[in-house]
């Protein structure tokens, strides 16, 4: 069960990364990113689950000895990820909007300005 | 009473012995007599011994002049500059195991920095006089440097691990006085057969460093009428002749230092008769033969020539000495 | 008071973004104060935390929410400040200050200047952060905060030539470079359970298995692409060139800083593995490949700043390598080699910014000759080239020497061939450097100008100051290595290998010793490093110096006394103070930066032009190689089994 969403997060990725790396067009270049970033966010989500675990929601009070709850450090920082995830994502269109503007394309084999 | 004399030993190092005035005298001898030998090698009579020193006493007396596009600081400085670092690389030259001005514990790369700086001099000068001639010569110069310091840093680096494998307990020295140390004990580099190949890529290294006949791409007058030096006249002309005899006096006791340090008797004054009479071999073999022979190479086959043969003998010998051969 | 310090250091340049994104917007006055007061009182923190922790070897720890470990086990932020943190720390604040007071004068053409020093706090802030922070996780976040702000400040003169696409190209790959940092911290959770790095140094090396051999790969290749290493981060020139100059100064001081600090944490504290002959590998081979590659490069660059990027990717390679031979005298030698680093590529990367702002441009075919409009700002560019190329006295020799040393030592004493070739590619790179300075040198600040730069003048105060500065501590740091080596590296050095300390100040007394780790400081042995005597040596060439001087006073006297008297004589024109031109009048004629090397290039053309081709400016190809570079260092990881 969770062989398969290691699996997954990790083909999330490495299709992710095929994308950056195959497709010409900038914004699917983005989304190729975004996919990477959710692939690594299952991966966070996934080592903290554990099977039959409660959410880990107690006050002081309610916490007895025995309590099987999942880990809540990933998910605290899948959240930070998701949000840095969501601000990379927006910056990217923002600066694909201005590329636009000034190369009048977004295909990334024209728009290569400085090389060599 | 102490510090006094400590400082009075230092200004009879840096001006008398082994610094200004001995450097300056050896050198001048040196280039004379190279000059004589280039003469009698293509059947002329040539200049008298002291040819260079007239120049030189000729230079100091004319008139300086300095172009109106020339950046003055640095069009003067330079060549000071120049003279001055080779000046502190004399300083660091053991002419035996137990004489040496200055002694460090890692000179040999102190002593491969100092020798660019004349180089850096010589390009910086020409560049802030503004002449078209001087811009080429100062890439070519940059050329040739990038050139020879390759094979002279593997050179430097085969000879420091060979006296290191046997004086030093972490396998590697870097400094001069062991070098000696090492050859005053077990015999000078050059009989030792891994060290042949060296000594030869050093003897080709030398006449570019110095930027003698074959190799002077960076001055080739014909060409480019002085390269380097187009702008220059009177006194800091004179520097900059001056930096190119002790350069060739200081490289030609380097090699001295690196291959032919064994044959040392103690007492400084043979001692030093003794290095310049290998020197002038030296300067013989690797300055006044391929000037008498050779003609000018171009930039690109200098460039070739040290970054294959050379570098090749180099690299054969240390692979040599790394098997401890 | 003192342990507040780190987290103060940090919280002032951002409360200062914060501030200053409020206040700064329009009212200039009120962004200068904030500004200034921001980075002059996390300066003089950082500055006041080197009395305990340099001098005395202490470590300072803070736990954020004083949420300190419980039963052994790290619950809190935790931040801590030993003596490598505090060095880099040093560096960085050091880089910020300066940046900072040049970017008023340097900035002062722009427009939505309000965002520029928000963002530029901001990146300050998430620098330091890096550096100060004892929680893995903490990390990642500070990675992004200052890829962010570096990204948005790469595209701040959006209306120049390829600025968006160069910010597009580092935020596309630099997020590579920092999801491989979250992917191996993930990983290394799973198999610790904690993200303190203190916690996991302790734990780490008693559990090494297939996930923490790529955790290790996945972190490696995330650092080495925020030290834009040469087989990670190809497109690190473009970003370098088109920021603002003050910025370049911050991605290539400061942001490649921290990528060398995480590969120190990581090798060295973390997993403890600089003993390993595969690490050691891949961390000299990465470094001697950026070192070698990227110094060719520069060579055949036509763009000053983009020239100064590729070298300033290729003195990372340096410290890289050095840092990887995993001696106390190349840990120490790369350290230093990283704060002269951050020093002399400063200074240079200003003087660029005072020529582009003079003359706006920085192509080198189109300057020349501004030595003689430019005094001030070509002798401090000589003094930055002299540091780069490793001429003495300056700061760059010492730190060579210290790393030749090390590398050929190692090579003796592990009887590594391979150790000697590096030692002499080191050699040959700082010849390189020396040479493409030279074109520099030739094609910028002398050689002939050309008419349209009749009319430049010499920069401000406001920007020759910082650039002094700079150029004093390239000069200080260069003449006194002995000073430098007892106060900043000793102790820094000795850090670096102290991991039992370490974790103890983090997780209390005796928490090393459980896990059988000495918690000892380990004195470190530089005694064997070659120092030369530079004051003896200072004196000599002062005499020889001053003589000169003396003379050509004299002489220039009397030479300018002759052309004033012969422009007396012959009317306007002397033709004998003209260029020589072989006898025909002088035209205009400047050997500019692509005349240059003539011989070399043409040998080694065919090298050249596929390195030009590899470059080819492709987002996609950039992201091909971050990728397979991942994918293979990964593979090494396994294979060698760490």
């Amino acid at each position: 069960m969770m062989a398969m969403n290691y699996l997954g997060s990790f083909l999330l990725i490495i299709l992710g990364l095929y994308m950056m790396v195959s497709k010409r067009n900038l914004i699917k270049i983005i989304i190729g990113l975004d996919l990477v970033d959710y692939g690594a966010n299952l991966l966070i989500v996934s080592i903290g689950f554990r099977d039959g675990g409660t959410a880990p929601i107690f006050t002081l009070s309610e916490l007895f000895s025995g309590a099987y709850f999942v880990d809540p450090v990933p998910q605290a920082l899948t959240l930070t990820s998701i949000v840095i995830g969501a601000c990379v994502t927006a910056m990217s269109l923002a600066l694909i909007i201005k590329i636009k503007d000034q190369y009048g394309t977004i295909d990334s084999h024209k728009v290569r300005r400085l090389n060599g | 009473m102490n510090i006094v004399l400590i400082i009075l030993k230092w200004l009879f190092h840096i001006l008398v012995f082994p610094g200004f005035l001995f450097t300056l005298c050896a050198a001048l001898l040196l280039a004379g007599i190279d000059r004589k030998l280039v003469a009698r090698m293509q059947n002329r009579v040539g200049p008298p011994l002291l040819q260079p020193a007239y120049d030189l006493l000729k230079l100091f007396g004319k008139e300086i002049i300095i172009p109106r596009q020339a950046n003055k600081k640095a069009f003067l400085s330079a060549p000071a500059v120049g003279l001055a670092s080779l000046l502190v690389t004399s300083l660091l030259l053991p002419f035996s195991a137990s004489f040496v001005a200055v002694s460090g514990v890692a000179d040999v790369i102190v002593v491969l920095y100092l020798l660019t700086i004349p180089a850096v001099a010589i390009i910086v000068g020409a560049a802030s006089s503004a002449s078209p001639f001087a811009g080429v010569g100062l890439s070519r110069e940059m050329v040739a440097v990038m050139a020879y310091e390759l094979p002279l840093t593997i050179v430097l680096v085969t000879v420091c691990r060979k006296a290191g494998l046997m004086m030093d307990e972490s396998g590697m020295t870097f400094s001069l006085a062991t070098v000696m140390q090492y050859q005053a004990e077990h015999g000078a580099m050059i009989t030792k057969l891994s060290m042949i190949p060296a000594a030869l890529a050093m003897l080709f290294i030398i006449p570019c460093e110095v930027g003698a006949h074959p190799f002077d791409i960076a001055e080739a007058e014909t060409e480019i009428c002085e390269g380097t030096l187009a702008e220059y006249s009177g006194l800091p002309l004179a520097f900059y002749e001056l930096a190119h005899y002790v350069k060739m006096f200081i490289l030609t006791s380097l090699f001295c230092v690196l291959f032919l340090g064994g044959f040392t008797t103690g007492v400084v004054v043979v001692d030093l008769i003794l290095r310049l009479i290998f020197c002038v071999v030296v300067t013989f073999l690797c300055i006044t033969v391929p000037h008498a022979v050779c003609a000018r190479f171009k930039v690109e086959q200098v460039f070739k020539f040290y970054w294959t043969w050379v570098l090749g003998l180099a690299l054969v010998s240390l692979l040599l000495v790394w098997l401890g051969l | 008071m003192m342990q507040h310090f780190p987290i103060l250091s940090i919280m002032v340049l951002f409360f200062g973004a914060f501030l200053n994104g409020i206040f700064g917007g329009k009212n200039a006055k009120a962004r200068k104060i904030i500004v200034l007061a921001s980075i002059f009182l996390s300066f003089l923190m950082v500055v006041a935390m080197t009395g305990p922790v340099m001098l005395e070897g202490q470590i300072i720890s803070y736990w954020l929410g004083n949420w300190e470990p419980a039963m052994g086990f790290a619950f809190g932020i935790g931040l801590e400040v030993d003596a490598v943190g505090l060095f880099f720390g040093l560096i960085i604040s050091t880089a910020v200050l300066v940046s900072g007071l040049y970017s008023f004068e340097y900035m002062s053409h722009d427009d939505a200047l309000g965002y520029y020093y928000t963002l530029y706090l901001m990146l300050g802030g998430g620098v330091l952060g890096l550096v100060f922070s004892g929680c893995l996780f903490n990390i990642f976040v500070m990675v992004e905060i200052m890829t962010f702000s570096a990204v948005a400040l790469t595209a701040f003169r959006n209306e120049k030539y390829g600025a968006l696409e160069a910010a597009f190209k580092y935020l596309v790959v630099g997020s590579i470079g920092s999801t491989s940092v979250l992917v191996g911290t993930i990983l290394l959770y799973n198999q610790t359970h904690t993200l303190n790095l203190a916690q996991i140094a302790s734990i780490l090396p008693s559990v090494s298995n297939g996930v923490t051999a790529v955790a290790f790969g996945f972190l490696f290749v995330g650092f080495a692409t925020k030290a834009f290493l040469f087989p990670f981060q190809p497109l690190a020139a473009d970003a370098h060139a088109v920021a603002p100059s003050s910025i370049s100064v911050l991605i290539s001081g400061v942001l490649t800083k921290t990528g060398v600090y995480g590969i120190i944490r990581l090798v060295y504290v973390l997993y403890q593995s600089m003993n390993l002959g595969p690490v050691k590998t891949l961390v000299v081979f990465i470094g001697t490949l950026s070192m070698f590659i990227c110094v060719t490069m520069a060579l055949a660059q036509h763009d000053f700043k983009r020239l100064l990027a590729f070298h300033s990717i290729s003195q990372v390679g340096y410290v890289i390598t050095a840092v990887g031979l995993s001696t106390a005298l190349g840990v120490a030698g790369g350290l230093y080699h990283a704060m002269n680093h951050t020093l002399f590529k400063s200074l240079l990367f200003l003087t660029a910014g005072a020529v582009l702002h003079q003359t706006d441009t920085t192509n080198l075919d189109e300057l020349g000759g501004l030595s003689k409009r430019m005094p001030k700002t070509t002798v401090l560019f000589l003094i930055g080239a002299a540091s780069i190329s490793g001429l003495p006295p300056f700061n760059g020799f010492a730190s060579k020497w210290m790393i030749y040393q090390a590398t050929f030592e190692a090579a003796a004493a592990q009887n590594n061939f391979g150790f000697a070739l590096v030692g002499i590619i080191e050699m040959l790179t700082s010849v390189l450097t020396l040479a493409s300075f030279i074109k520099v040198t030739q094609s910028v600040f002398f050689g002939q100008m050309p008419k349209k730069w009749e009319n430049v003048k010499e920069v401000g105060n406001g920007m020759i100051i910082p650039m002094g500065i700079l150029a004093a501590l390239c000069v200080i740091t260069g003449v006194a290595p002995s000073a430098v080596e007892k106060y900043l590296l000793a102790p820094a050095t000795s850090a670096v290998y102290s991991v039992g300390k370490y974790i103890n100040a983090m997780m209390g007394e005796g928490f090393a010793e459980g896990v059988s780790l000495s918690s000892e400081t380990v004195a470190v042995d530089l005694g064997r490093s070659g120092y030369w005597n530079p004051l003896a040596w200072l004196a000599l060439l002062g005499i020889l110096l001053f003589g000169a001087f003396v003379a050509f006073v004299l002489l220039r006297k009397e030479a300018k006394t002759k052309e004033s008297e012969a422009a007396e004589m012959f009317g306007s024109v002397d033709e004998k103070f003209e260029p020589f031109f072989s006898g025909e009048r002088a035209e205009f004629s400047q050997v500019g930066g692509s005349d240059m090397f003539w011989g070399f290039k043409k040998v080694m053309r065919p090298y050249l032009d596929f390195m030009h081709d590899a470059h080819s400016g492709v987002v996609n190809d950039y992201v091909r190689w971050a990728v397979e570079c991942l994918a293979l260092v990964l593979l090494y990881c396994v294979l060698c089994g760490l």
